[in-house]
């Protein structure tokens, strides 16, 4: 690897995090409100280097063979090594594997090694450059917050985080660094922690995300008595999983149950982190955060960790076709789900947070549908939400902002004379979420879609998939016009909290709003007509390889017309309803409540998911643990304490014959003396005697 | 008395200086009165010299007696020692009963206490000679009366 | 063996009873049948003794057995503590008796002459000088009477049947009399210069413990008059304020 390569993979994650601590030890005292700066200056310079590594990147990409595909690792350190790990006796190693592969002896090494590859490079470009985005936006919309500091360090603690996430070439620090993007997003979350809801919705997304770590712990366990090392790349002459040699050598991957466990487990590390179907509750309660946080967080970045995750996994989904169904039904399942409750949810942020759940599903099922075009369709999808779920979280930031912290749509209204850029930016990032020509949105969910319909063609599955897709694009185009439309049209209202402060945010929100727009407007356009995102993509090694094995046939243009059109009349269509409820009367709105009405309570309660579970684990759960606690309490606890009572109650009876009376004394005494008569005098004359 | 049966003689005595011994046990036991308490002890005291001094006369050896003469110094340095602390203590609470002094029992102990009260002695009226009425009666103390320290 | 640990079983709880019924107690009634019946018991345990000699000695011995120990029971069981002191001194004489015909004369006259002579006058004394009224509700009242008198007449009965059957053993019975030999005897205990030869005994062998005896009677005297002395104060400052 080239030393500038290196350097600029070691400073992206190193300027924020350094930022950070920066921020936090001398946020309270010298910076205050400045507290800003670090954390936007070292984003910006993480956002620079990430581009030219992607440049450099992509060049090196370009050059090398398209079936191979291009990465470069550089080791910083070792952070723990077992030499002879595993050890394996000659002949069974010859027995196993006559090709000679596997080695007798296995390490256990873990290495800080970061990576450079297509897809890091731009999992890093998109984070820095909305990472930078939202801060820039915070320091406008956290001015004057107590924590306004404390915000930045978490934020520069989080890219770093994230950075490191994306950019590590291991298992066990991906698990570390996976875990500590979780940790920033309780932090965040929880960030006003006076608030006892911010605090819950804390508690709750860490709680439910354990849930998925304890799968991603079992898978990387399994991956490691399967594989014999935790390394994407080969190193200390063992074949890493994701490593050239057996990527070049698929017969080293194993299959059938296990390659299904293996993938399922990181499927659920996946779900909680990406807020899949069955894991999805913690999201929309993780709204509760600051409104950038959901922005960069719970919209645009940390939430496509599971995606990413699985993507660089994609060489094991390969082995097992169980596991590439499963990801993409819970999908499909969450897409729908997550259309279905922000259908009829009334806060403006909760109806995003549904929609980000819900794109996320159109993510997994790109994933689940596992050909190359599919894949690099969910990524691309990964790439161009983030910049219109990002603005239009920013948008809500903004209208929140302006509302004087209120946020429930039926308390506001007509602002789009009031905030003028915002209402438009908001416009731009609904047409994108809909997906109507030529947003950014309409390029790769067609592309997903397109996937899908291409697999329909061999398998029946995918032909539930492919109408579960439609329609949830359907209704993706419906709810979020109507969020438009209660926000921005119609009579103007202003809630009483907002007082002077409704009016258009200050530049600092605004120009990243505009920034955002733009981005919605020109990403998915630019890069579907260059073809540059998949191609880059497609050399990452471990998409390579997916080259090797097309299960689907090539990119058919005709088909993607054909899909094109229709998304794009299914689009219209929901724009259309969503106008003509919405824009018109509210007694329509009122009289299909009243036809749809057992919809509408499923929809209007969530489907009552955080109700069964709470029914099924936390209610049962207490229960364990009331009779884990009177079993501690009783039990145990009696146990412990009769041992202890024993001398005690033994010298309570003792203590009776202290009478205090004299006499008493003395018969004690005597019948010591009686004894002693008998045992000494009578006895022995008396036997003597008796003889 | 040459011809006395010296082992019967030193049998006899063993079970009378047992039975003072044990008359003496018994009224240190059950009596109250720390005086009593105090005879029944060299009634004890008694049994044993009884013992001793017909094993001196079994074994023809002055030893027993010279014991006993030894029993009768200490008993009374004891009968001295006891007799004042007795007079301390009657200063102290009025009375002689033994049962007063229960300071040694355990906290949570309940005190002895005397569950039956014994009937009262029936004392016979105090039969006063009967003057000619002459002059002026004296005035009478009411505790001379009852108590009667002096008649 | 078995008549003799049945007499003694039986001897035993009829003094226990008796003396339960003499003793003190409230509501105490019986206490002349419990007179007869430790008068009884005394009398079996008579039974079990074996005769000495003569008839002679025989009579003086019981009689004088029989009134030590009468006067021990009426000591222990009277409920006036004045009667329970003279009772007291008639044992001590029946004692002295004893100790005659032992033929420790000087015993004899010693018992009488300090104790019923010197210790009981004291006992009297600091009596009257602490009982004045004479008729306190702790002298009509026993501790734990049945318990005491069982324990007191088993351990009697113990000591007679070690005693008995120690002496019943043809080890010990037929053993020849070679100790007490009449010529050896009359030299010794026996001597018709008895307290010569006691004194001579007492102040060679025994000097220093005589020495010791003195000595501790010193103190016992010292430390008499140190406790009563301390007596005055609490009270005394107690009194001084009225």
């Amino acid at each position: 690897m080239s030393g500038s390569m290196a350097t600029l993979l070691i400073l992206i994650p190193a300027l924020p995090l350094v930022a950070a601590i920066v921020t936090a030890v001398f946020g309270r005292g010298a910076l205050k409100a400045k507290g800003h700066w670090p954390v936007v200056l070292a984003l910006a310079a993480s956002f620079i280097a990430s581009l030219l590594l992607l440049a450099q990147v992509s060049r090196q990409s370009a050059a090398g063979d398209a079936m191979v595909g291009w990465e470069a690792t550089y080791d910083l350190w070792h952070w723990a090594g077992i030499d002879n790990a595993i050890q394996t006796p000659a002949h069974a190693v010859a027995a196993q594997d006559p090709a000679g592969v596997l080695p007798a002896s296995l390490p256990f090494t873990i290495d800080v090694t970061l990576r450079a590859d297509a897809l890091t490079a731009i999992m890093l470009s998109m984070v820095t450059f909305i990472s930078l985005l939202v801060a820039i936006y915070a320091s406008g919309y956290m001015h004057g917050d107590r924590g306004y500091w404390r915000f930045f360090s978490y934020i520069g603690l989080f890219v770093f985080s994230m950075t490191m996430l994306v950019s590590v070439s291991n298992f066990v620090l991906l698990y570390v660094f996976w875990e500590a993007v979780g940790l920033c997003s309780y932090l965040l979350i929880g960030f006003w922690y006076e608030k006892p809801a911010a605090a819950a919705a804390g508690v709750k997304a860490f709680l439910v995300n354990r849930v998925g770590d304890f799968g991603f712990a079992l898978a990387l366990f399994l991956i490691w008595i399967t594989y014999g090392t935790l390394n994407f790349h080969d190193a200390h002459g063992v074949a890493g999983i994701l490593g050239q040699t057996r990527l070049a050598d698929p017969e080293l991957y194993v299959g059938g149950t296990v390659a299904t466990a293996i993938c399922l487990l990181l499927m659920l590390g996946a779900c909680g982190k990406s807020a899949q179907f069955p894991l999805h509750v913690w999201l929309p309660d993780a709204m509760e955060g600051p409104t950038p946080v959901s922005a960069l967080i719970h919209a645009a970045t940390m939430v496509t960790a599971g995606v990413y995750m699985v993507t660089r996994c994609t060489p094991l989904f390969m082995m097992s076709d169980d596991a590439q169904h499963a990801v993409a039904l819970i999908g499909l399942i969450t897409a729908v789900i997550g259309g279905v409750i922000a259908m009829t949810q009334t806060d403006l942020k909760r109806v995003l947070a549904y929609s980000t759940i819900s794109q996320l599903g159109y993510m997994f099922l790109g994933l689940g549908v596992a050909t190359l075009g599919s894949i690099t369709a969910g990524m691309f999808h990964l790439f161009t939400h983030a910049f219109f779920k990002a603005l239009l979280f920013l948008g809500a930031g903004s209208v929140m902002h302006a509302m004087g912290g209120v946020i429930d749509m039926r308390r506001f209204g007509g602002l789009r004379r009031l905030m003028p850029t915002t209402h438009w930016t908001f416009l731009f990032g609904c047409l994108a979420l809909a997906g109507v020509v030529p947003f950014a949105g309409f390029w790769s969910k067609d592309a997903v879609i397109a996937a899908v319909y291409e697999k329909a063609q061999h398998e029946m599955l995918f032909q539930v998939l492919y109408w579960g897709a439609l329609g949830t694009a359907f209704l993706t185009s419906v709810y979020t016009f109507r969020a438009f439309f209660l926000t921005f049209y119609g009579p103007e209202r202003v809630p009483r909290e907002a007082g002077h402060h409704a009016h258009e945010s200050p530049p600092a929100m605004t120009v990243p709003l505009v920034v955002l727009a733009v981005g919605a407007l020109v990403v998915g356009a630019y890069f579907e007509w260059t073809g540059g995102f998949a191609d880059l993509l497609s050399r990452t090694p471990s998409l390579a390889y997916a080259t090797l094995h097309p299960p689907g046939a090539e990119h058919a243009p005709d088909t993607h017309l054909l899909i094109g059109a229709v998304s794009t009349v299914v689009a219209l269509a929901g724009l259309g309803l969503a106008a003509f409820l919405y824009l018109g009367e509210p007694a329509q709105v009122l009289a299909l409540k009243h036809l749809l009405w057992p919809l509408y309570w499923l929809s209007h309660g969530k489907l009552f998911f955080d109700e069964i579970y709470d029914l099924l684990f936390v209610r049962s759960l207490r229960l364990l643990a009331r009779f884990c606690y009177w079993l501690d309490r009783f039990a145990i606890d009696g146990l412990v304490d009769s041992i202890g009572r024993a001398p005690s109650s033994v010298a309570a009876g003792l203590r009776s014959l202290q009478t205090g009376m004299l006499q008493f004394y003395a018969l004690a005494m005597l019948w010591g003396v009686v004894v002693l008569i008998v045992t000494l005098l009578v006895w022995p004359a008396v036997a003597a005697n008796w003889k | 008395m040459n011809d006395m049966n010296e082992l019967a003689l030193l049998e006899n005595y063993l079970v009378v200086g047992a039975l003072l011994f044990g008359i003496g046990l018994v009224g240190f036991f059950c009596r109250r009165n720390m005086i009593v308490m105090f005879l029944a002890v060299e009634m004890m005291l008694q049994g044993v010299s009884v013992s001793l001094v017909a094993w001196g006369r079994y074994h023809n050896d002055w030893g027993g007696q010279m014991l006993v003469i030894f029993i009768l110094t200490v008993a009374a340095c004891e009968a001295a020692i006891a007799l004042a602390v007795i007079l301390t203590l009657f200063h102290q609470s009025g009375s002689l009963d033994i049962a007063i002094w229960q300071q040694l029992r355990e906290e949570n102990q309940r005190a002895y206490v005397d569950r039956e009260v014994p009937e009262e002695l029936a004392e016979p009226e105090p039969q006063w000679p009967k003057l000619v009425p002459a002059g002026v009666e004296p005035e009478h103390d009411q505790e001379e009366i009852t108590h009667r320290t002096h008649v | 063996m078995n008549d003799l640990i049945a007499m003694l079983a039986g001897a035993t709880l009829l003094l226990a009873v008796g003396l339960w019924l003499m003793l003190p107690r409230a509501g105490a009634t019986g206490r002349s049948l419990g007179t007869v019946l430790v008068a009884a018991s005394l009398g079996l345990f008579a039974s079990q003794l074996p005769r000495m000699g003569g008839w002679i000695s025989d009579g003086v011995f019981f009689i004088l057995a029989g009134v030590t120990l009468l006067a021990a029971v009426g000591t222990v069981t009277f409920r006036n503590p004045v009667y329970s002191a003279i009772w007291f001194g008639l044992s001590l004489l029946g004692t002295a008796g004893l100790f005659l015909f032992q033929g420790a004369q000087f015993l004899g006259v010693a018992t009488v002459v300090v104790y019923a002579g010197a210790i009981l006058v004291t006992f009297l004394f600091v009596l009257m000088l602490a009982q004045p009224e004479g008729h306190a509700s702790y002298d009509r009242l026993s501790w734990g009477p049945r318990l005491s008198a069982l324990t007191g007449a088993l351990l009697v009965g113990l000591l007679t049947l070690a005693i008995t059957s120690v002496f019943q053993n043809p080890v010990v019975s037929d053993r020849p009399a070679a100790a007490f030999t009449a010529p050896q005897m009359a030299d010794e205990i026996l001597a018709d210069q008895h307290m010569a030869h006691l004194g001579a005994r007492l102040f060679s062998t025994h000097l220093v413990a005589v020495e010791v005896a003195g000595t501790l009677l010193l103190i016992a005297l010292v430390g008499t008059v140190a406790i009563v002395a301390q007596i005055r104060k609490p009270a005394g400052g107690g009194q001084s304020h009225e």
